[in-house]
């Protein structure tokens, strides 16, 4: 396959892309200063979707912006002239007041000066748009060994700080009032977040760009908290989706020469869009509170959807292994012995997979029964499940016979073609009852929907026919219906 | 609550502290306050004693907030002397669990409810003053207690099942009840309650104030708690604080309420009505002088 745009060749094996990749001296710095710089904005940007404060890391970009300007006029790394200004801007907003969230009129005055400012500073350096150009949008692969040394410093000296002031600050940023009569001083830890969003920022426009921080500074934050409503899972959520933009848009630029942040603001973006699609968390409704049993029941059911993805991940993996496998030795396919030799791997995975979903079709069982017994309307998604258990063991049963028959038939004639005689339509009434175990996994599911007033749970119900999805949405569903509760008054209810 | 009662500790009261029977939880002697350069209200003179639980009552804007401000130690008296638990009041005293009448949170917040309410937590305390030292720096080694603290403060209002609930999801009632376990977690001897009642509907208010009367008797701490309306209150109370008009007057919620004593307070007539149940209902005065102030 050759290069998409203008880029280096792409071959589809990942390993030897992120060779060629670590390959080039320019892309090593820019992954390494991405690495500290997503590290920095996911842990700060946590912070600025608590405070509300998006409006003032808007505004120390720009200000970033004239000071980026000032270090190209007079000969230095923009870096430098980014930091100058946006930690002074930060002081100076920090003193200005409490929260600077709530200080629109005093921010937007002196963010459009200081863009003025900065127009200037470009206008009087000779080499203009270029330079403007990539302070506004990002140069990430301009990043000096020295810039990435500093970067990783800064980035240990913010996670340092961080972690000094964690607790105070997210009290003060929760809770102002409160912390305020707790003795905290709201001032200064309003000034050291400031501060440090200014040190984040600077580092961030390089490869981002001034207009584009956002996708650095809020973006990843604002997913995270949709995720997870604990804040040091937040935050962790929101360094590993930062990470993952600037790795996928770094990787995606080199193979095809357009600009790395415009992939970086896509990836974050595509990735805000799909949990906003799913929904996360969110869900505003007056709730009841909930018999323990059924609580119990809910958390097994969330469980086995979530086995249940684990075995259809494990069997597509293990499906593509097996395929590999036999496009190498095509001979092996309807040969056991031969399978062994050369698709052992394969074999051990949806072995695995096996296993993983016949603890999901258990942990299934045991959620309904559960709930069967607060409720007659989970009585007959217990049946199934309990006839789908048969099934799988059918299904077990009835490969066995047919894997042994086919090996012995390949030893010695005897018993061989009973064993496969038996063993097909054992497999295939194996699999009609498994099937009907997944139908009452859909029906169970479909009503709880109801009952909690989750789509997420009905969409799973529906597509449980397409393994993958269908478990992954439908443990979404059980695990928001297990933090939510059902809404009050719900029409299916547990009596 | 009688005052010559003894006294229970408060749960979890550091051992050790000897608690002063009788000596007055606030007391305030001629204070003056001012919002702003006006005064807001002067020649105030009350006690609360331990273990007591006291509404502060009055129309909008007649420096409710300001007194609770100013037993935080976030505002000062401009002349008069007031003290808490025997000493001037100082911000940062961890013998005060205080709710706001607003918070910052809101159908935004993702936050897990146990979460919130452990933010409350003092956590480690050293040295022999037992002085909470509220900034936790760094790393915190006393993870467990700070659990059970907050189960326990959950538990005593009644939500232990939000725990693990997000803020977002709550409705009004259920989320006072996080801010009263936030404020109770670090077992304080006194409770600053602005407003907790309002936007509840009757049984709601009424649930919350049998919870927060538990409580007063329960762990034995004393109670301030602003309201506009004191029917919810008055069978529990044992002082209301009056604040209109510039003056404050305190007492026994019968001794108070009454046309007399009100119309003394606001300088014009105002007549104290009961109906059939009891209920009590204010005619007049109301907005005499309810805009000014803070």
């Amino acid at each position: 396959m050759s290069g998409l745009g203008n880029g280096i060749p792409f071959s589809w094996n990942l390993v030897t892309d992120v060779r060629i990749l670590w390959s080039y001296e320019f892309m090593r710095n820019a992954v390494e200063a991405g690495t500290a710089i997503a590290i920095m904005a996911g842990i700060i940007g946590y912070f600025v979707v608590l405070r509300r404060s998006s409006f003032a890391a808007h505004a120390l970009g720009h200000s970033g912006f004239s000071g980026a300007a000032a270090a190209v006029l007079i000969g230095a790394a923009p870096v430098y002239g980014l930091l100058a200004f946006t930690v002074v801007v930060a002081t100076g907003m920090g003193f200005l007041g409490r929260r600077a969230s709530a200080r629109d009129v005093e921010i937007g005055t002196m963010l459009a000066f200081a863009l003025g400012l900065g127009l200037l500073f470009i206008s009087l350096y000779q080499g203009y748009d270029q330079e403007a150009y990539s302070i506004l949008f990002g140069e990430v692969l301009g990043i000096s060994t020295t810039q990435v040394a500093l970067t990783f410093a800064s980035c240990v000296g913010v996670l340092a700080v961080v972690a000094m002031i964690y607790r105070p600050l997210l009290f003060a940023s929760l809770d102002e009032d409160v912390a305020e009569a707790k003795g905290l001083p709201l001032v200064g830890l309003n000034l050291a977040f400031l501060v440090l969003l200014a040190i984040a920022i600077s580092f961030a426009v390089q490869i981002i760009g001034v207009l584009l921080i956002f996708a650095l500074m809020v973006t990843p934050a604002a997913i995270a908290v949709r995720l997870t409503t604990r804040p040091l899972t937040a935050v962790v959520v929101s360094v590993v989706v930062a990470l993952t933009a600037v790795w996928g848009g770094l990787f995606v630029t080199l193979f095809t020469n357009y600009p790395a942040s415009f992939f970086i603001v896509g990836i974050a973006f595509v990735e805000y869009v799909f949990i906003r699609g799913i929904g996360g968390l969110r869900e505003s409704s007056v709730l009841q509170a909930v018999d323990a049993t059924e609580r119990d029941g809910v958390r097994v059911l969330r469980n086995a959807s979530l086995t249940g993805s684990l075995a259809q991940v494990l069997l597509l993996g293990g499906a593509a292994l097996l395929t590999v496998s036999l496009l190498a030795y095509p001979g092996a396919a309807w040969n056991p012995s031969a399978l062994y030799v050369h698709a052992l791997g394969a074999l051990v995975v949806l072995g695995c997979a096996a296993v993983a979903g016949t603890v999901s079709a258990l942990l299934y069982f045991s959620g309904f029964r559960k709930l069967a017994a607060l409720s007659r309307d989970y009585s007959s998604p217990a049946f199934f499940t309990l006839v789908g258990l048969l099934g799988i063991a059918l299904t077990a049963g009835g490969l066995a016979l047919y894997v042994s028959g086919v090996t012995l038939a390949a030893v010695s004639y005897g018993l061989a073609p009973a064993a496969e005689l038996f063993g097909i339509p054992l497999l295939f009434l194996g699999v009609v009852l498994w099937l009907v175990g997944v139908f009452g996994q859909a029906v169970g599911g479909w009503r709880l929907g109801l009952r909690y007033g989750e789509s997420a749970l009905r969409t799973g119900a529906l597509l449980i026919w397409v393994p993958l999805l269908g478990y992954t949405i439908s443990f979404l569903g059980y695990r928001r219906a297990l933090v939510q509760g059902p809404p009050l008054g719900s029409a299916a209810t547990i009596s | 609550m009688d005052a010559d009662l003894p006294h229970p500790p408060a749960y979890g009261a550091p051992a050790g502290i000897p608690r002063r029977l009788g000596s007055p939880a606030v007391a305030a002697t001629g204070v003056e306050v001012r919002y702003r350069n006006r005064i807001v209200w002067k020649d105030a003179s009350f006690e609360v004693l331990p273990g007591e639980f006291v509404a502060v009552i009055g129309p909008n804007g007649a420096g409710k907030t300001t007194l609770f401000r100013m037993l935080l130690g976030l505002h000062w008296p401009s002349s008069g002397t007031l003290s808490v638990f025997g000493v001037r009041p100082h911000r940062g005293n961890y013998r005060i669990g205080y709710v706001p009448q607003r918070h910052t949170i809101d159908q935004d917040t993702h936050l897990e409810c146990d979460k919130l309410v452990r933010l409350g937590y003092p956590g480690t305390r050293w040295g022999p003053d037992q002085r909470w030292r509220p900034l936790q720096w760094g790393p915190r080694f006393r993870l467990a207690a700070e659990r059970e603290a907050a189960a326990k403060a959950l538990e005593d209002v009644g939500a232990s099942d939000l725990a693990d609930r997000p803020l977002s999801g709550l409705s009004g009632g259920e989320l006072q009840r996080i801010f009263l376990a936030e404020a109770l977690v670090g077992n304080p001897e006194m409770l600053l309650l602005d407003e907790p009642l309002s936007n509840l509907d009757i049984r709601r208010s009424r649930e919350l104030v049998e919870t927060i009367h538990g409580l007063v008797i329960s762990r034995g701490v004393t109670t301030l708690l602003v309201a506009h309306d004191i029917n919810p209150l008055i069978k529990c109370l044992d002082k209301v604080i009056y604040i209109a008009n510039g003056r404050v007057a305190t007492g026994r919620p019968h001794e108070v309420l009454t046309t007399e004593t009100l119309s003394g307070l606001y300088g014009v007539h105002v007549e104290v009505l009961h109906d059939s149940r009891n209920n009590i209902v204010i005619v007049g005065g109301e907005d005499e002088r309810g805009e000014e102030g803070a």
